[in-house]
């Protein structure tokens, strides 16, 4: 029961630093990724050909880095594209991800995945217990990343994207530099994902294609939609009571015997779909609301109206 | 060698041509990217296989049904999801439209599993034509798209519904002050758009197996098509499905067929950048 | 001024509304007008004067108060519905669908309104006879219109459903100051034919100079209503801008 529980507290974290993301660039920056799951994959496959080579940290390091790059350079191409473009524009992305990894054998071993990526703290963990010090690792990891993502929203960049996201017209025509700025938010975003994706190599020691598929996408969205857009703390509430919730599906498997795998993870999946469109039209701010700080807050001349 | 893969393109672009059209059609005159259009044409293609395999009717029989259903969902999905979330912006729509597509894909998958399935259709020998082979499926979705384009052009130019969905596309509040009930024009274009994307999956079904993830992995040549034609143009969704069917097919001339997927995304990525309002307009830049 | 008539044409009686969860725009507006009148409403920028139009045309909310046409109460109906009842309303310059043709245009100007009654041919050759240009050109589409025959055509469209009353929002915007003209000449025209009009402008002179009253509009309030005339010679400046409390 307590490894189950251990578990599920270490893919929450996972879920919670790519909710984290994306409630970065949707949330706070207004920008929808529905390429969420090739972040993450570039990230996990990074940590995961690197940690042989260079050790835990630098490889963690890079995994950001490739991620934040990639993420940067496809938001330099899209990112004044309006909504409907940059969505299908990452979606695309992320299939060209699952695409390259599943075919460049070379690389990835295609299909087949990597086995024995090495965990941090992996002698440490034979004297204590492997995923005790795992849970410990990723708690600290999903602490800095929520500081440092808090920190973030409440500084001067933070306000000035929340400005952009409400009156992106207003907030260009006060000097503001939106394009930069919008480039800036993915590019962080893209550098959680890919941390979140290191994680996510390191607690099951193995990938493969398989494990990337837009549902990691779906999942995001909603726990962003059940946190409240643009409020971490939110998306941490979030984050977690998708899991709980998700996790407890598995038990239906003992409660309805009738119901086989395919079917089981069809019943979750299905369930994700079925709570973004709920949470969107009976909680449009989330568990947790965002405070109310408007662009008039931010930006005292921006105030007038109709 | 060329030539047999420029009329398999045309043949695939027509099989994309009835979504694309289905997808611009929302755009238009609904105003968001429904990125259910790859799951209801799953939804289609399943239909259709439990009337053709299960009950035994005849192909146009369980096309006629395929398309029933998917109307039926756009109708539901439009009453439970999209019409309550109207008033809150077009993202709100798409990332509900993506909650909506894996909702169907996963009912799909919940009744039918994850096993391929395939028509109960004789086998036929292909046609040989100037050195072309034509099976006798692609005739069969070549026939069945012309017909069909035909007919919602004729609808959407000469009929009251297609002025009105017209009139609704281009100033949606315009038209509710010259008489035109939006709820009554939103829902007549779910089911037109089900219609076609019911038709659409079944055509699908004769071009390959059927899975649950038959219409995912139409999603973006069918996004790619229409943009190529500027979303919100019928015309070009139809223009755009071409090129985009054509390009795929002769891609495997140049490239690993593993990569043909990345032909379309290198479309949209390149017509996006170079020429931001597709070939026949319509704005892709925000302000 | 024709004498009072027992039920106006057009009502509203403590009206309020404003956008999604913001604050009230229109604020307690109540306006009775006679049949066959032009009232000009005007007031400074930002006064709610094309928000009270979107209101009584249905395209805003109503948070409070009440809508009637002939003594029809509309309030909690579509603006489809309105028009059936006979509340026609011309948009401020994107007032025609520019992608589909003239005649089109006015087609669909009357197809969805079951149940209105004079609407039909009689009234289409009348329409047309009101403005010859655009029955000449059905093939045309209204988007490579000009300004002044845009307007035309918003104005013929209208019309086609035999309203009672018309609501026309700054019908001067965008125009030069000939077809401005051209335009208020209509406007009489259109209420010679035994339509009520509700005439919101920027153009304060050009309004006066062809309705029959006036109100002022200040902050989403009537602060004052009068004569044309009377209103000619007040000073507008200082109502426009007077505090209000």
């Amino acid at each position: 029961m307590i490894a189950y529980l251990v578990t599920i507290a270490i893919l929450v974290c996972v879920a919670a630093l790519v909710g984290l993301a994306l409630n970065l660039q949707w949330g706070q920056a207004g920008l929808v990724n529905f390429g969420v799951v090739g972040f993450v994959a570039i990230g996990a496959y990074a940590a995961a050909l690197l940690t042989p080579q260079v050790g835990w940290l630098p490889a963690m390091i890079a995994a950001g880095a490739l991620s934040a790059a990639l993420s940067a350079g496809l938001a330099l191409l899209s990112i004044r594209l309006e909504e409907n473009y940059l969505a299908i524009v990452t979606l695309g992305f992320g299939e060209v991800v699952r695409l390259v990894i599943l075919n460049e054998g070379w690389l990835t071993n295609g299909a087949l995945g990597i086995p024995d990526i090495p965990r941090p703290f992996a002698s440490l963990g034979e004297s204590i217990g492997g995923d005790a010090v795992f849970i410990v690792f990723a708690l600290g990891l999903l602490a800095i990343v929520f500081l440092a993502l808090e920190g973030m929203a409440r500084s001067p960049f933070g306000r000035a994207l929340r400005a952009i996201r409400d009156d992106a017209t207003v907030t260009s025509a006060l000097g503001k530099n939106v394009f930069l700025l919008r480039v800036k938010a993915f590019a962080v975003g893209g550098a959680v994902m890919g941390v979140a994706g290191a994680l996510h190599a390191y607690y099951l020691t193995y990938i493969d294609p398989s494990q990337f598929t837009p549902i990691v996408t779906a999942y995001a969205f909603m726990a962003v939609i059940a946190g409240g857009r643009g409020s971490n703390v939110g998306l941490l509430v979030g984050a977690g009571s998708i899991m709980a919730l998700l996790e407890g599906t598995r038990f239906l498997k003992d409660v309805i015997p009738v119901i086989d795998g395919v079917q089981l993870s069809a019943l979750r999946l299905g369930l994700i779909g079925a709570g973004i469109v709920l949470l969107l039209i009976l909680r449009p701010q989330g568990l947790v609301p965002e405070p109310k700080r408007r662009a008039a807050d931010v930006l005292p001349k921006a105030g007038g109206g109709r | 060698m060329a030539a047999q893969l420029f009329f398999n393109g045309l043949v695939t672009g027509l099989l994309i041509a009835l979504p694309a059209l289905a997808l611009t059609i929302v755009f238009g005159v609904l105003k968001f990217a429904n990125f259910a259009v790859g799951s209801m044409l799953t939804l289609g293609a399943y239909a259709a296989w439990v009337a053709n395999v299960q009950l035994g009717l005849p192909l146009f029989g369980a096309a006629a049904i395929a398309a029933l259903t998917v109307a039926g969902a756009g109708l539901l999905a439009d009453q439970l999801a999209f019409e309550r979330l109207r008033a809150r912006g077009s993202i709100t729509l798409l990332v509900a439209s993506m909650g909506v597509s894996l909702v169907i894909e996963n009912v799909c998958r919940f009744f039918f599993g994850n096993a391929s399935r395939g028509f109960d259709v004789a086998l036929s020998r292909p046609i040989r034509w100037e050195g072309i082979r034509i099976n006798q499926e692609q005739i069969t979705i070549a026939i069945t798209v012309a017909v069909c384009l035909v007919l919602v052009d004729a609808l959407l130019r000469f009929t009251p519904l297609g002025r009105a969905m017209r009139a609704v596309a281009d100033n949606a509040s315009l038209a509710a002050v010259r008489g035109v009930e939006r709820r009554t024009i939103a829902r007549l274009t779910w089911v037109l758009v089900g219609a076609l994307l019911g038709l659409a999956g079944v055509l699908a079904g004769l071009d390959r197996a059927i899975d649950p993830l038959i219409g995912w992995n139409y999603q973006i040549p069918i996004f790619a098509a229409a943009i190529l034609g500027g979303l919100g143009s019928p015309l070009g969704a139809v223009a755009g499905a071409l090129v985009i069917g054509v390009a795929e097919e002769m891609s495997a001339l140049v490239i690993p067929t593993n990569y043909r997927q990345v032909v379309s995304f290198s479309v949209i990525l390149a017509l996006l950048l170079f020429r931001a309002n597709g070939l026949f307009g319509a704005k892709a830049a925000r302000k | 001024m024709s004498a009072p008539a027992p039920i106006a044409a057009l009502s509203a009686t403590d009206l309020r509304a404003g956008y999604g969860r913001g604050d009230d725009i229109v604020r307690g507006i109540s306006l009775d007008q006679a049949p066959e009148t032009i009232l000009a409403v005007i007031g400074p920028n930002g006064s709610g004067k094309s928000s009270l139009v979107k209101t009584l045309a249905g395209l805003l909310d109503i948070r409070a108060g009440r809508v009637a046409v002939t003594g029809r109460d509309v309030t909690r109906e579509t603006p489809a519905k309105r028009v059936a009842a006979g509340l026609a309303y011309v948009p401020q310059e994107a007032n025609v669908f520019p992608n589909l043709t003239i005649g089109e245009n006015l087609k669909l100007a009357t197809e969805f309104l079951r149940g209105r009654a004079g609407v039909g041919p009689e009234q289409r050759e009348r329409v047309l006879g009101l403005f010859p240009e655009i029955g000449a050109r059905l093939k045309t589409r209204a988007g490579d219109l000009s300004g002044g025959q845009r307007q035309m055509l918003a104005f013929a469209s209208a019309l086609l459903a035999n309203p009672e009353a018309l609501l026309l929002d700054e019908p001067s915007a965008g125009l030069s100051p000939k077809i401005v003209g051209q335009t208020m000449e209509a406007i009489v025209r259109v209420r010679e034919t035994g339509v009520t009009v509700l005439l919101v402008e920027q153009n304060v002179a050009a309004a006066l100079d062809v309705a029959d009253e006036a109100v002022v509009l200040v902050a989403g309030q009537v602060s004052l209503r009068a004569s044309a005339s009377d209103m000619k010679a007040a000073d507008l400046g200082a109502l426009f801008f007077a505090k209000v409390a």
